[in-house]
């Protein structure tokens, strides 16, 4: 008499994927969101040779509000200078770029100050602008 | 009686193979929306005042002051339009080398908007100038 042995399906328990996968979302929009100043409403002016940011540390937005945010995080206009300072530290100068994000409709009042600020940091100030289509 | 204890000791597993797909278009969906902020603009180097005041004492500089008239600007008090601002500085800047000669005050009052602003000193860059600003100064006087 001969037995047969049994088989047995060896499958990939598939169960606790959704789950790892769901932890990896919420993980990685919670880091997304710790440095993200995408919620703040502003509107970028608009300029004909524009070039690309690149990486940078350091954010600063004029909201339509003119409200400032350094980094998603709102701050006072006194606050500006040393935190852009606390946070450029001794970096060195490729990497002490400054990104510029200011409402279009913001005045000077408001926005001078703070470019005064990241030039009395040593930052280098990049406007975030809107590129400009020039009509024949 | 019996056919019911029968069923009960089946395991009903709901379909979880599509799970892990699901949950990466989720991760996929949410980086394409995170990514859709500009990035795009202009550097800009301007100097340290501190350099600025060594540089007021060994040469004059040009100023420009920008009105709250957004066709008009002033360049060292002469009125001119804005787009007449290119051609002038050109010929203001023709011959100057050094740094310290091509640096332009920009001036502007309190109420010009950030668009017009960037207008400006992207016109007086373009020319080769460089921007250095000069903010309108508030004093509060106390009277006794």
């Amino acid at each position: 008499m001969k037995i047969t042995r049994k088989k047995y399906a060896a499958t990939v328990p598939s169960m606790a994927m959704g789950d790892i996968a769901f932890n990896l979302l919420i993980f990685f929009v919670i880091l997304a969101r710790a440095t993200d100043d995408s919620h703040l409403q502003w509107e970028p002016a608009e300029a004909v040779d524009v070039t690309t940011g690149g990486v940078s540390t350091v954010s600063v937005v004029i909201d339509i509000e003119n409200k400032y945010y350094i980094n998603g995080q709102q701050v006072g206009i006194a606050q500006i200078a040393p935190q852009i300072d606390e946070l450029l530290g001794n970096a060195p100068i490729e990497e002490r770029k400054v990104l510029l994000k200011v409402h279009r409709n913001a005045t000077a009042n408001h926005f001078e100050p703070v470019i005064e600020a990241v030039s009395e940091a040593g930052g280098q100030l990049f406007h975030i602008l809107e590129e400009k289509r020039e009509s024949k | 009686m019996r056919r019911a204890s029968r069923t009960s000791k089946l395991l009903i597993e709901p379909p979880t193979s599509a799970t892990g797909d699901i949950a990466f278009n989720l991760i996929i969906f949410f980086l394409v929306c995170a990514s859709v902020q500009p990035d795009s603009g202009r550097q800009q180097d301007i100097p340290r005042s501190e350099e600025n005041q060594q540089q007021k004492e060994d040469a004059k500089n040009i100023e420009v002051a920008i009105t709250s008239n957004l066709n008009a600007v002033s360049i060292n008090g002469d009125m001119l339009t804005t787009s007449q601002l290119p051609a002038k500085l050109g010929a203001l800047l023709i011959g100057k080398t050094r740094p310290e000669d091509r640096i332009v005050i920009v001036k502007s009052k309190m109420d010009t908007p950030y668009f017009h602003w960037i207008d400006i000193t992207a016109a007086i860059e373009k020319s080769g100038g460089l921007v250095t600003i000069q903010r309108e100064e508030e004093q509060t006087i106390e009277v006794p």
